[in-house]
């Protein structure tokens, strides 16, 4: 434990003058919102990188800050890499690889004897280095046989060495009792001898010299683990008066102040779940908790009759939220020079809560109830009034006094743990395993000096279980990396496989979930074309369906959408909409006061006697979900929007709004958008069919449904950006001045927009009525090719499903998605990104035909038609690069931490206030990725394959800062294949080096499912011969 | 096999099969053996299929023969005759607690195959299942008990398998928090339970129902006890069902239930064990009918819970501290009407509730959905307002009993400073006593354990 910095010399903060105090607490406060979770409103998921804060610096040392300011893990436990390496998943020519290219020039410094750093670190990587609580240390020392018997890793050839090296150093120089005087080795040696019977040792076994060997190292370790003097502590953690009384074991004020925090914290909040919402919230988070809680009450008691006097009080000073802080912060004994560390901590001290506060503050200005500017500080000034009553009641527990608070917590910081300087065996123990590994004998070891062992340790130390972690990492994402560079050249030495005159083409997002759709696609029509681009193709708007009740966006949350574009039914079925959309109203308020009555007093009588009524779909939904969700859709379609609807996509005035006038885009509009999406695509040559196809997914029972949704569009579902960019580019019109710019498309050529539902695999199609008869018959053509690929897809998908029997068909496998989508019950409704590691941008025809298995994200895009400045390629990455590596990095860190970065387990969570999760009844609120959702991803940083020549890479990186500062920093892994031949590059340390692959063979299978067939886990890249 | 004999087999199956199911998933747990997922599951499925089908099958021959009341006694667990201390296993068949165990067996099952599918994976998958074993053996053996201590044995098998399930993820200090604070407040209940049950051995001779209530059929039975004697075997009978139901002052702990994974650990406390004191009152409803008193007692206290409970409902912010709350306010009716005597409006209404309360629970996680599926319906935002009541109230006085249901009725807060804070203090003292006591003995200091600092570092290395 450290002291708190300027513990005595620090002024009382109210001293100095006001306004120089309550600047540093704005700054404060400004700075500890930087750490707070990014995460806002659970409906709309949007994935981004959880240390988004800290991407200036490099992906190591951020993840090593991490570890300090949020207290959660970067990388996997040793453990979990260790299993990697025997599965294979890592090698140990992987880890040589990289500890040589981490080390550098300074692989070959010397520690010890013959052994470089390099041996050292790579001894340490290899062999499990035991550590633990001192007390288990010390019991392993003295009840097994860890100074009997040499660690496995060690040779016998080593260890006999070891064994007679000492034995001749024993009988030669140490028999006589002078040289056992020697104060450094003579002493720990005639002890020794002593305790083995020195009378007998001519007499001693082979197996005695062994372990006396070893106690002799042991000792040895033991007496330089001492002389090299206490170590640095890596972490110096500022402590809050709380942490202070908790290490004192005096009780934990938190418990009080979160509980109450938390429940007033969601009643702000709150979106409309309440149905009585919290009185005077216009009033702000700090003025309406002072009215509240300074009515003097009756009924409180213990220490909320102690909150109700300090709030009273507050109140009647009449304080800003700012002044209240600054308050609370000379009550509590904070000096001026702490205030920084004192807020930060506090603020993460719940980070949920304030996080989403500093959301709903900054940044959700679209939602009903945004929270007023200063809600933060002011959530800061509440917490604090809190505080002091809660630590007053914990205090009071032991001294028995109320009002002598801050003089209590003066005497605990004086407080120190009584387990501070347990370091000694630890290290000991760690050096004396690398003793053995490294094959540093006791002679050699007894004649270092004080200093020789300052040195050892620190190189010891310097490989601390962090950095052993951190190379392990390394190596994990170097083989990932090398067997995904190899496959791709031996994939591009063959040549590309452009399609010829292809009959269809298919648009998909660039998600890595329709990498598999597109493989079978394309295994069963080589024929067919595909193409991936960003979900939203190009159409950023604001869209209403027909039966909903707002706008939502569609589009990456990068870009504020300015257009709205609204579904309306088509006016033949006006009518019949009309009276659906009565039923539909009458319904839904009937469902709403049985919602609300059914919690009620007199309404829940009612529901509750006919309640037995309910058993019936709960049990049928519980044991058949399949069938009760056929039979829902089915009577559900009496009251749906008839099928046939419009977009309203073509506005009549020069602004867009929402006024129904304003809906949509002008021509010129409608123009730019498709061309974009032709050219970012390489889309300029058609077919008589193009599928456009969003995508979305749709699950029951799951708070984070929209995490599951196309990243592209915001966290919604893609069908309506498929279907206006398909009747876009239907329009006449458009094709006309699209033709004026020298892009053709052929008059036989028709759009069509689908939506995938990636959950259960169901494609519905978008205004089918507007087709042709002939184009009618291209169209169910084509429909056959994708339902059989929609059941190959879903076959592939659900090997990675534990409760699927590998042995299903892939009809089976189809309905078994389709009841998985519907299951009350299903915690794994689909896997998401979960398996993703890699993204390419480039021509489909470089990697098709190879079994990527769902781990690629892929972008189209020709390098062939972009200009000098790669203008083309410089706005595809804009958008893929950043949206693809938040996902990426959401994933990575929401796997290695489930619980520190990530929601933990799914099971717990209580949905609060319509905002987030909480674990429970009561508790922070929890972003991030659960348990379930990333239980089966590899933790990659990911690999970009673009093609292109390494300086276009250079130059983007120069154009777009945050581009560059995400490749610099190496929060992603960047790779260039060259256009016209299968060279690499990989950008390493700052620059593009030619990249050599390891090795040119690559399986051959004739379709995917012969090489997925039976496995569950991650599969190698294989080349589909079909 | 003549009738008797059959719904004797069948009763000896209904009771039995949780316990066989609890015995064949425990026991290998004991000895370490690790069970399958999908043994777990099939165990779970054969038995609890085999309860619920000869449970349906024993409806049906008392339906078809007309009998009321079938007895199974499974023997004396002990019995000192002069003493005349006895503990009495007997089950009885009647209108009151065939359809409470057909409901335990219906939601129980239903939260099994619920459950087999949700915790697939989980950790403590095995775990869950033993203590859902024994959560549905105590409902069976409490719905079913033909004697007061065989109800007691159930009562407290379903105590105790509920706080371990409160506190199923014990890696997490909150649930573990919450989970001893149930169990806190059902050893009060317990406690009032055990005293009454001995006093009505003492007052009657025995804890049979049957004998207890006279001959008549249940809900029609009459107590030989005065009205003083009912008055106060009735009064801690309620205690115990309040703490059990979670009726005020011990409202506080339902919410705190919310920590066992969602939503089928919700459906235990949402929708059966809460029930389980009213059930207990429906028992023993004609000794409530000894006594006005007492009758006035029970209508009053659930008369209060629901007001309060209602309320506090409106101002939750999360679907299952509202749903708890929701559900507190129908088991105060449901009290209430035990109090006024309509005991078939009370079972129906338990077993009605119980089923649409579970409903509403398993697809708690479903609310954002739900919330946007009603609002395109209905085609705007969904109104808010405080509950009619306090409409017309100065915002003064909505602001207070705003606050007043925001702190749940400051219910826990009470309880601490009447109960928790003497108990411990008094305890406390005894034992400041007694280290005076034994360190002057030793003529030093006597307990060495406490000085010793419990550790903190962590098993593995991560920095």
């Amino acid at each position: 434990m450290v002291d708190a910095p300027g513990m005595s010399a620090g002024r009382p903060a109210g001293h100095s003058s006001g306004s120089t105090v309550e600047a540093a607490i704005g700054q404060a406060i400004e700075h500890a919102s930087h750490w707070l979770p990014a995460q806002g409103p659970i409906a709309v998921f949007v994935h981004h990188n959880t240390l988004h804060a800290l991407e200036e610096h490099t992906f190591s040392e951020a993840a090593r800050l991490g570890l300090g300011i949020f207290g959660a893990q970067p990388y996997f436990t040793e453990g979990r890499y260790r299993q990697e390496l025997k599965n294979g998943r890592i090698r140990a020519s992987d880890l040589e690889f990289v500890l040589k290219d981490d080390l550098g020039q300074q692989a070959t410094v010397n520690v010890l004897g013959t052994k470089s750093r390099y041996d050292l670190r790579l001894a340490m990587l290899l062999s499990p280095m035991r550590s633990g609580p001192s007390a288990e240390l010390s019991w392993l020392v003295a009840e097994t046989d860890a100074l009997r018997t040499f660690r496995s890793e060690v040779s016998p050839a080593n260890a006999a060495g070891m064994v007679e090296a000492t034995q001749r150093m024993v009988m030669r120089d140490y028999r006589n009792p002078t040289a056992l005087e020697d104060e450094r080795t003579g002493q720990v040696l005639s002890s020794l001898l002593k305790d083995f019977g020195v009378a007998r040792i001519e007499s001693w076994s082979q197996q005695d010299w062994q372990s006396f060997t070893l106690h002799f190292m042991w000792r040895l370790c033991q007496r330089g683990a001492r002389v090299a003097g206490k170590p640095k502590p890596q972490f110096v953690q500022y402590q809050r008066p709380r942490d202070i009384a908790v290490q004192a074991g005096i009780g934990d004020p938190d418990l009080l102040t979160h509980d109450l925090l938390v429940r007033y914290a969601s009643a702000f909040l709150d979106q409309g779940f309440a149905s009585w919402p919290l009185p005077d919230r216009d009033a702000g988070f700090y003025c309406s908790f002072l009215k509240l809680f300074s009515v003097p009450s009756t009924l409180a008691t213990g220490w909320l009759q102690r909150l109700e006097s300090i709030v009273a009080q507050e109140a009647s000073l009449g304080l800003s939220p700012r002044a209240s802080i600054q308050r609370s912060l000379e009550d509590a004994g904070i000096s001026a020079n702490e205030v920084d560390a004192f807020i930060e901590r506090t603020l993460l001290a719940l980070p949920g809560w304030g996080g989403m506060m500093w959301q709903m503050e900054t940044n959700a200005a679209w939602s009903i109830r945004p929270a007023p500017p200063g809600s933060l500080e002011q959530f800061l000034a509440v917490r604090l009034l809190i505080d002091r009553a809660a630590l007053a009641e914990v205090a009071h527990a032991v001294t028995g006094n109320r009002d002598s608070v801050f003089e209590y917590v003066k005497q605990l910081r004086r407080w120190q743990p009584s387990t501070a300087g347990d370091w000694g065996v630890q290290r000991a123990f760690t050096l004396f395993q690398v003793a053995q590994l490294m094959n540093w004998e006791p002679a050699m070891l007894a004649e270092l000096e004080n200093q020789q062992w300052q040195h050892l340790t620190a190189e010891v130390e310097a490989f601390s279980a962090l950095e052993r972690r951190r190379v392990f990492q390394l190596a994990f994402e170097h083989r990932y990396a090398t067997s995904a560079l190899d496959a791709l050249i031996a994939r591009a030495t063959e040549g590309t496989s452009a399609v010829v005159e292809p009959k269809y083409q298919v648009m998909c997002c660039l998600d890595d979930r329709e990498e598999s759709f597109r493989r079978h696609l394309e295994e069963i029509e080589p024929k067919i074309e595909t193409f991936g681009a960003a979900g939203f193709y190009s159409v950023a708007m604001y869209f209403r369906g027909v039966a909903d009740a707002h706008y939502i966006p569609l589009c990456p949350v990068v870009i504020k959408p300015k257009h709205y574009v609204a579904e309306t039914t088509s006016l033949t079925f006006l009518d019949a909409e009309r009276r659906r959309a009565g039923t539909r109203r009458v319904i839904g308020r009937a469902s709403h006061s049985v919602h609300v009555g059914s919690r009620g007093l007199v309404g829940g009588v009612v529901t509750a006697v006919l309640g037995s009524i309910a058993s019936i779909p709960m049990v049928a939904r519980v044991l058949f979900p399949w069938l009760t969700a056929r039979i829902r859709t089915h009577f559900g379609r009496f009251v749906q929007p008839p099928a046939v609807t419009q977009l309203h996509l073509e506005r009549q005035t020069p602004e867009p709004g929402q006024e129904f006038e304003q809906l949509g885009f002008s021509l010129d509009e409608m123009v730019a958008i498709v061309e974009r999406l032709l050219t970012d695509t390489g889309l300029l040559k058609f077919s008589p069919l193009v599928l456009v196809i969003g995508h979305g997914s749709s699950s029951l029972n799951n708070p984070h449904e929209s995490a599951y949704n196309c990243g592209a569009c915001g966290g919604g579902r893609g069908g309506p950006n498929a279907r206006a960019l398909a009747q876009m580019a239907n329009d006449p019109r458009v094709r006309s001045r699209l033709k004026e710019r020298g892009l053709t498309i052929p008059d036989a050529t028709v759009f069509l927009g689908a939506y995938h539902n990636t959950c259960d695999d169901n494609i519905t199609y978008l205004d089918l009525d507007r087709l042709t008869p002939a184009q009618a018959i291209t169209f169910s053509a084509l429909r056959e090719l994708i339902d059989e690929a929609r059941q190959r897809n879903a076959h592939e998908r659900v090997r990675r499903f534990e409760s699927a029997p590998l042995s299903l068909t892939p009809r089976e496998a189809l309905k078994h998605v389709e009841a998985r989508a519907e299951d009350l019950a299903q915690a794994r409704p689909e896997y998401n990104h979960a398996t993703n590691a890699m993204c390419m941008v480039g021509r489909r025809s470089r990697p098709r035909g190879l079994y990527l298995d769902r781990r690629c994200f892929l972008t189209s895009y020709d390098p062939t038609i972009d200009d000098a400045n790669w203008t083309i390629l410089n706005r595809i990455l804009q958008a893929v690069i950043p949206v693809c590596a938040g996902i990426s990095l959401e994933y990575y860190f929401s796997c290695v931490d489930p619980v520190g970065y990530g929601c933990g387990s799914k099971l717990p969570h209580n949905i609060t206030s319509l905002l987030g999760v909480m674990e429970g009844a009561a508790s922070d609120l929890r972003p991030g990725l659960s348990a379930q959702m990333t239980e089966i991803h590899e933790p990659l940083r990911l690999l970009f394959v673009i093609e292109t020549q390494p300086e276009a890479i250079l130059s983007i990186m120069q154009r777009n800062p945050n581009i560059g500062t995400l490749i610099r920093n190496e929060w992603v892994q960047v790779a260039t294949l060259d256009p016209h031949s299968q060279e690499m590059h990989i950008y390493r340390h700052g620059q593009f080096e030619a990249y050599r692959p390891q090795s040119t063979q690559l399986p051959q299978v004739a379709s995917s499912i012969d090489w997925y067939r039976g496995w569950r886990d991650h599969l190698g890249f294989a080349r589909i011969t079909g | 096999m003549d009738t008797a004999s059959l719904q004797n087999f069948l009763g000896l199956v209904v009771i039995f099969a949780p316990l066989l199911l609890l015995l064949l998933l425990g026991l290998p747990a004991l000895f370490a053996v690790k069970l399958n997922e999908q043994s777990v599951a099939h165990l779970t499925k054969l038995l609890v299929s085999l309860g619920l089908i000869a449970n349906l099958g024993i409806l049906g021959t008392m339906l078809a023969t007309g009998t009321r009341d079938i007895e199974i006694e499974a023997g004396q667990l002990a019995s000192i005759t002069p003493e005349h201390f006895h503990f009495h296993l007997k089950f009885e068949f009647d209108r009151l607690s065939v359809p409470m165990s057909l409901l335990s067996y219906v939601l129980c099952g239903t939260i099994g195959a619920f459950a087999n599918v949700y915790l697939h994976r989980d950790q403590g998958y095995r775990r869950f299942f033993i203590l859902f074993a024994m959560f549905l053996l105590g409902m069976v053996f409490a719905s079913l008990a033909g004697t007061i201590e065989t109800l007691f044995v159930g009562w407290e098998l379903v105590g105790l398998s509920s706080a371990l399930l409160v506190a199923y993820f014990h890696d997490r200090p909150a649930p573990v928090r919450n989970g001893l604070r149930i169990w806190a407040v059902y050893r009060i209940a317990d406690a009032a339970f055990l005293v009454a049950a001995v006093a009505l051995h003492h007052l009657t001779g025995e804890g049979d129902f049957a004998k207890l209530m006279g001959q008549d059929h249940w809900p029609t039975g009459h107590v030989e006890l005065t009205s003083n004697e009912a008055l106060f075997v009735g009064s801690l009978l309620l205690l115990a069902a309040a703490g059990k139901s979670a009726l005020v002052p011990f409202s506080g702990w339902l919410p705190r239930a919310m920590e066992g994974p969602t939503p089928s650990s919700a459906v235990f406390y949402g929708a059966l064990s809460v029930h389980l004191g009213a059930f207990l009152l429906l028992r023993v409803s004609p000794l409530l009918e000894a006594s006005f008193i007492l009758s006035a007692m029970v209508v009053a206290l659930g008369l209060t819970t629901a007001l309060y409970a209602s309320w506090t409902s409106s101002v939750q912010t999360d679907v299952k501290s509202a749903l708890a709350m929701a559900s507190l306010t129908q088991v105060g009716i449901i009290v209430a009407e035990i109090g006024l005597g309509f005991h078939y409006l009370a079972l129906i209404h338990i077993v009605g509730h119980a089923c649409m309360r579970s409903l509403q629970l398993l697809r708690a996680p479903t609310l954002l959905r739900d919330y946007r599926a009603l609002e395109n319906a209905i085609g705007s935002r969904l109104d808010l307002a405080p509950p009619r009541v306090f409409q017309g109230w100065s915002s003064a006085g909505q602001l207070k009993a705003y606050r007043f249901f925001m702190e749940r009725g400051y219910l826990d807060a009470l309880l601490d400073s009447m109960i928790v804070h003497p108990f411990r203090r008094c305890f406390g003292q005894f034992d400041r006593w007694e280290r005076a006591w034994t360190d002057w003995l030793s003529g030093k200091q006597s307990r060495e354990s406490e000085t010793i600092v419990p550790h903190v570092e962590p098993a593995e290395d991560l920095v």
